[in-house]
């Protein structure tokens, strides 16, 4: 039994690469829709827009860049298509330079397919530098953080932004990030000084380090990862690349999950001498 | 589909593919593709830094807009390239004052407010409520409380090194261990999602580039690097390693 264990032990790690590949193919080319359960968190955020009246100004900062694609382009696409089915009027920007033409191009093209216009209905502000130091300022002044949209024209003369000078004109923000400058700035820089509700998405790699926020209140939801992304589709109900993604996600935890136990059994099962040697 | 998008998709996947090809063992399509990787993306960071920044944010706004203005930070910026010229360095000690003062001011009052003294409110909530109904000895929201309140005292029970961890000290800093367990697996296993959201990001790609709408391109491109392993591993004379 010691040998078996040790065997397979040892065995080359690249078939446990090839069975992750195999695990997270199989669910994409056949799905099998196991149900997806929507958490607290995101019903909050999704609650929270649905309160807010036609016309309310929604932020949504896509503080993410080309890395971070799969988890949060999903959740970004998601809550665009619920901002423009509830009529509000949506305020485009990035904290991220590297991810300004993506975050451009996704606000654009769920823009178009709703059926809105740009400059009545929804604005793309581009990228500023400064992180935190641009919340301040358009906390202090919108249109001198973001002189220019981001295809040139004076935000001063915008029409959807005639009665939002600053944040404290804003009734919800969110920041959809994948580190810092993000959800963590935002708030506190922006929420705690010009006081509107502020909502949270982010990869799966920073969500335990933000759920603190929750429960104080600092922010009212959040997204996390593919999965929250998943959430979020389901409450739009329009499942898109993060729902059909969760099979496969649900599948390799599977996997992953069965490994630990089967070698932490296998680890034992060698007895003292095999854990001696490693 | 235009040429464009097709020249891409082809390139994009068989970047992919060089870069998981490292699964197999470190090998010459890998290493272009994390030579081409580093090199793109500083490319990228530059080309939009300079269109995004110095142009829109600087040149328009103060040739075009006249906000002459502008020069001052343009001016502290190129004070930081003084550090390269030995005999001119200490004029960036000017713009790293600026940096570090403002940059202090602004953050330190607001990070105190936001992330620990509202967290430390956050940790101290009442664990007996009273309301409508009178007194409520037990919820579940108290217990969560209890929860937090006896996690933060041990986890810094166990990171307060001015006594020797004996005792009562002992018992609690092993409590404060296993608290510090459970937030490490929490974390692990929220990485291993990430992960995992990135591969299938990655395949869900793939499986659209395999389509006759972009020529096959996924299933043409791993057979190409398929093979091109297999004659690498025996163009290899054995002297040459293991890879």
């Amino acid at each position: 039994m010691n040998d078996f264990a040790r065997r397979m032990l040892s065995l080359d790690r690249r078939l446990i690469f090839l069975l992750i590949a195999v695990v997270t193919l199989l669910p994409l080319l056949y799905p099998f829709r196991l149900p997806i359960r929507v958490s607290p968190e995101a019903q909050k955020i999704y609650d929270y827009i649905e309160s807010l009246p036609e016309g309310s100004v929604f932020l949504l900062s896509l503080d993410f860049d080309p890395s971070s694609k799969p988890e949060l382009y999903p959740m970004s696409i998601a809550l665009l298509r619920h901002a423009f089915r509830k009529n509000l009027k949506v305020v485009g920007m990035t904290l991220w330079i590297t991810g300004t033409s993506m975050a451009e191009s996704v606000i654009a093209g769920v823009a178009q397919e709703s059926g809105k216009e740009k400059g009545k209905d929804y604005i793309f502000l581009g990228y500023a530098p400064g992180g935190a130091n641009v919340i301040i300022s358009m906390g202090q002044d919108l249109y001198a953080a973001f002189p220019t949209d981001y295809y040139g024209v004076k935000t001063a003369e915008l029409p959807m932004l005639k009665e939002v000078r600053t944040l404290r004109d804003i009734q919800y923000a969110i920041s959809l990030s994948a580190g810092s400058p993000g959800v963590e700035t935002w708030y506190v820089y922006g929420k705690e000084k010009y006081g509107f509700e502020l909502g949270g998405g982010c990869t799966a790699v920073s969500a335990p380090g933000l759920y603190p926020l929750i429960d104080t209140g600092q922010i009212n939801g959040l997204l996390g990862g593919l999965r929250g992304a998943a959430e979020y589709e389901t409450l739009v109900g329009v499942p898109g690349k993060a729902t059909a993604g969760m099979d496969a996600q649900s599948a390799t935890h599977f996997l992953i999950i069965f490994l630990i136990m089967v070698c932490n059994l296998l680890y034992f099962l060698t007895g003292q001498e095999g854990r001696r040697r490693g | 589909m235009s040429i464009e998008i097709v020249i891409g998709v082809w390139v994009a996947t068989g970047l992919s593919l060089f870069m998981y090809s490292f699964l197999y063992k470190d090998n010459p399509f890998f290493k272009l593709g994390e030579h081409i990787y580093v090199g793109v993306s500083v490319g990228y960071g530059l080309v939009i830094t300079y269109y995004e920044v110095m142009v829109k944010k600087l040149y328009i706004p103060m040739v075009q807009g006249g906000n002459w203005w502008l020069i001052l930070p343009t001016f502290l910026g190129l004070l930081v390239l003084a550090r390269f010229i030995p005999a001119l360095a200490w004029l960036s000690r000017l713009s790293f004052a600026f940096i570090v003062g403002v940059g202090s001011g602004i953050a330190i009052p607001r990070v105190i407010s936001s992330l620990i003294l509202q967290q430390v409110q956050g940790t101290l909530k009442p664990l007996v409520t009273t309301g409508d109904g009178g007194v409520v000895w037990f919820t579940f929201a108290g217990l969560n409380t209890l929860l937090i309140v006896v996690g933060v005292v041990s986890v810094l029970f166990y990171f307060f090194f001015s006594i020797e961890h004996t005792g009562v000290v002992h018992k609690v800093t092993r409590i404060g261990i296993y608290f510090l367990m459970v937030s490490f697996g929490a974390a692990f296993g929220y990485t291993v999602m990430a992960r995992m959201s990135l591969l299938i990001g990655r395949f869900d790609e793939l499986i659209e580039y395999a389509s006759p709408d972009y020529d096959y391109a996924t299933l043409v491109l791993l057979v190409v690097v398929i093979a091109g392993l297999v004659l690498w591993e025996r163009s290899r004379t054995p002297e040459s390693g293991n890879g």
